[in-house]
């Protein structure tokens, strides 16, 4: 593999790659804004600016540039190096990069720092984006001057409604046209644009257009700054008291990685945020899917229930007993949701649901345990069965269940899920459990037990080893993740 | 009942007594900290004396550990709550040491000042203590107006009278007032004579002076392997201190005299204190001579130094600036230090261990007075029961820096 040097250190990189994200992949950040490993490199910020070596032999490319003689009070003509943005330049054999070594490259940035922030409201105590934002980051780390301009800031508009989720604010803008891009290239809608020159230029939406479709929400998260918010999360958290865990979607059976972001003091889930795998999501996620984390808390189960009334937990095991006392193993049938379970080895297909179903309707079986409330096909078939349902949702099944168990949901619990294409993978514990909901595989197995079952498994260890087939649970992280977090 | 270890021969004592076991404290009167002494008499005679501290332990490390570094200024001030300033001082060299930061020659003039202010209230209120545990209350009241004169003082700088908080990473956290120095200079003498009044009736006091004199004897060589510093180390003849030693602030440009002892007895600690507080006196006068009337006072580094307020509320820069610095905090290099600095009791450390973060990985002190408390049953042993007070006095065991 063939490598350049930046800063002194070795750095491989494949053929056309860009000098950015060959360092980015080895774990190295290069200072930007308008560049995404997942978008296209306009080279706009001025922020990745690096000095390159000229080849053996070559005339270095240098600029005439004024600069201030403080002792002399006048200004002298002087030279320096015509620096190159690392996102625009490919990588080249034997190439000697300098980034941080280089002077130059430090005054580069903060001048770069000093003009995205000329004309930035004083916003930090009302913006969401306040404490991840890279004008904050990149200010004391490269920045560290005080304002000089002493004119009155140009004012463009905020609190633009861009559509049903997306909120502007064009003064925080630093034009570095991710969310144009992102439209345009990922999302294949080029709703946004950029009008004006200069300090004026804004971001807007192509009139008789708003800014809608499935994948919105992105445009916010490439953001760097805190000019594009949602709707949904705007003014509801301050990020810094916000706990992350790795969760995966529950939208669809894509299984996208995701940050589950909450605040432990609440116990309250906040957002999603895409999380970085080339394997499942690449860097998105999906509208309907960066909302699915209100189903932490929307629509729960966290009483148990005996006949539509609510019961103590042991109560409900009580009742369970002496429903299923005397009836034949033949005539108990299982039903596992996809929500609750291992999609591909146990979910119902439909047709084993129908013949359930019509199980049911001939009386060959009479009781019936459900993982999951969700089954609305179902529903009315079951009605005269007797039904058990551990559920960490509201749905259909709830209704004409007999026993009804809380169980907590994806958000509480850490567990395995193997998506559509047969990638498994980990999804942590964010939130403490719910009212009085429990992990449903422990009521499986407490059920089991209570209703005279054998049973094998005792733990979770033992559980994810039957379904993983051998693999552990350390061979799942996410496949070469991206390296600095955005 | 625990056993008791007295062995007594037959026909040592006047009267045939029993063995009798005693808690003097945790709360005592005539205690000077939240200390319980467990003593096994025989009659008035010590025969045993276990001391047992930690009753003032609040897990003040652990809580320094929690926040980011420049949240910590608050807890040191309640280490030795008698000398704040002079903890708030000590960690903030110790920070600065790990940083890499010098601070401005207007404040190491500053801090030198504030920390032999603290110093005189720390050895006012040890003497004027002292002596009312041994009955003599009005030389207490003249002392401890004198200790109001210094808290006067440090309230008009830090707005606070005990616990100013008022160290920063890389400075202080306002400029000397603007009369600091005629406040200062109004003030010294006032204090000296009271200071003069008050061991005029001390040191001239038959009785106070039997009950001081040859009480609590240690040697210079028992006292340094048990680790002691400070004016009761000084007690003893051995003439360190942290200042002439390892000078730091402005201390090797000022003129000053280290006051030792010859027995190493109770009153020897108390006139070290008593000669100590007329060198800080001196520091005092010579460092305002030094101090530039104006002139910055911290540091201008952003990664370290909060910005002006002013410039917060009106420009994104300083914004940026105070929102990193308090949401989270200071990055401090990678690294770990060892910094002391001589504290009211003796060397007070700081040993800092960071992780590159804006909290500190570890943050653990060397109480002087931890070291000297340890050496307390030695000094006890063997004495009459009412040598307790001055001696544990003396030593000005305090709670909050020994606990940890």
């Amino acid at each position: 593999m063939p490598t350049f040097k930046l800063d002194g250190k070795p750095i491989p990189f494949d053929a056309g790659e860009t000098i950015i994200k060959a360092a980015w992949k080895q774990g190295v950040d290069i200072p930007h804004y308008c560049w995404h490993p997942g978008l296209s490199a306009p080279a706009n910020c001025r922020m990745c600016l690096v000095e390159i070596a000229p080849k053996p032999g070559a005339r270095p490319v240098t600029l005439d540039v004024l600069e201030w003689d403080a002792k002399a009070g006048t200004y002298r003509t002087t030279q320096k190096p015509k620096l190159q943005p690392s996102c625009y330049t490919a990588a080249a054999e034997g190439m000697e990069v300098l980034s941080d070594s280089s002077e130059h490259v430090r005054k580069a940035r903060r001048d770069v720092q000093e003009f995205l922030l000329l004309n930035h409201p004083v916003d930090c105590p009302i913006c969401d984006q306040s404490g991840e934002c890279k004008l904050q980051d990149y200010w004391l780390e490269h920045g560290r001057y005080q304002k000089r301009m002493r004119d009155e800031p140009v004012h463009k508009p905020k609190g633009v409604v861009f559509g049903p989720t997306i909120v502007y604010d064009g003064e925080r803008c630093v034009m570095c046209t991710r969310c144009v891009r992102f439209m345009a290239e990922v999302a294949k809608d080029p709703v946004l644009d950029m009008r004006e020159r200069g300090n004026l230029n804004e971001i807007f939406v192509a009139p008789g257009r708003q800014l809608d479709g499935h994948y919105t929400f992105m445009t916010e998260h490439v953001c760097p700054v805190g000019a594009l918010t949602t709707k949904d999360f705007r003014f509801k958290a301050r990020v810094w008291f916000l706990r992350t865990a790795s969760a995966v979607c529950q939208g669809c059976a894509t299984g996208c990685n995701a940050h589950l972001d909450y605040d432990p003091r609440y116990n309250r889930a906040y957002r999603y945020r895409p999380r970085d795998n080339e394997k499942v999501n690449q860097f998105w996620m999906c509208d309907e899917g960066m909302l699915t984390y209100k189903q932490a808390h929307d629509g729960r189960l966290v009483q148990a229930k005996v006949r539509g009334e609510a019961a103590s937990m042991a109560q409900a095991f009580e009742e369970a007993k002496s429903l299923f006392a005397g009836v034949p193993k033949e005539s108990v049938g299982l039903v596992f949701s996809a929500a609750h379970s291992v999609v591909k080895q146990i979910a119902p297909s439909a047709k084993a649901l129908q013949a359930l179903v019509e199980d049911v309707g001939s009386g060959r079986v009479t009781h019936v345990i459900a993982l999951g409330a969700a089954a609305a096909s179902a529903t009315d078939a079951l009605r005269g069965a007797t039904v058990i349902t551990v559920a960490a949702h509201q749905g259909p099944l709830a209704d004409v269940s007999t026993i009804l168990l809380p169980a907590t949901s994806w958000a509480e619990q850490s567990g395995t899920y193997v998506n559509s294409k047969g990638i498994k993978q980990v999804s942590d514990k964010a939130l403490e459990p719910l009212g009085a909901s429990r992990p449903a595989w422990r009521h499986l197995l407490d059920l089991a037990g209570a209703l005279g079952y054998e049973v094998s498994t005792t733990s979770l260890k033992q559980i994810r080893a039957q379904v993983l087939g051998g693999a552990t649970v350390e061979a799942l992280a996410p496949s070469p993740v991206t390296a600095p977090a955005e | 009942m625990e056993p008791v270890y007295a062995e007594l021969e037959e026909g040592e004592l006047e009267l045939p007594a029993e063995p009798m076991h005693l808690n003097m404290g945790p709360s005592h009167p005539a205690m000077h900290g939240t200390v319980r002494i467990v003593l096994d008499l025989s009659g008035e005679t010590i025969v045993r004396a276990d001391v047992q501290v930690g009753y003032l332990h609040r897990g003040f490390e652990k809580m320094c550990e929690r926040g980011t570094w420049a949240q910590v200024f608050p807890y040191v001030d309640r280490l030795n709550y008698v000398s704040p300033m002079l903890n708030n001082i000590g960690y903030a060299l110790a920070v600065e040491k790990l940083c890499g930061l010098a601070v401005p020659e207007r404040c190491q003039w500053y801090r030198t000042i504030l920390g032999e202010l603290a110093r005189l209230s720390d050895h006012l209120t040890c003497n004027g203590a002292m002596a009312m545990e041994l009955g003599a209350f009005t030389p207490f009241l003249w002392l401890v107006k004198a200790r109001e004169m210094v808290w006067d003082i440090l309230e008009e700088e830090t707005g606070a009278r005990l616990t100013h908080s008022f160290g920063r990473i890389g400075g202080m956290a306002n400029p000397p007032s603007a009369d600091f120095k005629g406040l200062c200079r109004a003030t010294l003498p006032k204090i000296l004579g009271l200071v003069e009044e008050g061991e005029k009736m001390l040191l001239k006091n038959r009785i106070f002076i039997d009950r001081l004199e040859n009480v609590g004897r240690i040697s210079g060589a028992d006292a340094t392997a048990l680790g002691w510093t400070g004016p009761c180390l000084r007690s003893t003849g051995v003439a360190y201190d942290v200042r002439k030693a390892h000078p730091y602030l402005k201390y090797d440009e000022v003129d000053f005299d280290i006051p030792v002892g010859t027995k190493g007895d109770t009153l020897d600690r108390f006139l070290v204190r008593l000669g100590e507080i007329r060198q800080s006196i001196r520091i005092i006068n010579q460092a305002l001579e030094r101090m530039a009337d104006d002139g910055p006072i911290s540091c201008d580094d952003p990664r370290f130094v909060l910005p002006e307020k002013d410039g917060v509320y009106t420009t994104i820069e300083a914004t940026i600036q105070h929102f990193k610095l308090i949401m989270e905090g200071a990055k401090v290099p990678k690294g770990e230090v060892y910094s002391y600095t001589e504290g009211g009791n003796g060397e007070l450390g700081y040993y800092l261990v960071s992780d590159g973060t804006g909290t500190p990985y570890r943050v653990r002190i060397r109480p002087p007075c931890f070291q000297i408390t340890g050496g307390l049953s030695k000094l006890l042993e063997g004495r009459m029961l009412s040598d307790i007070v001055p001696t544990f006095g003396a030593l000005n065991m305090i709670g909050g820096e020994c606990d940890h």
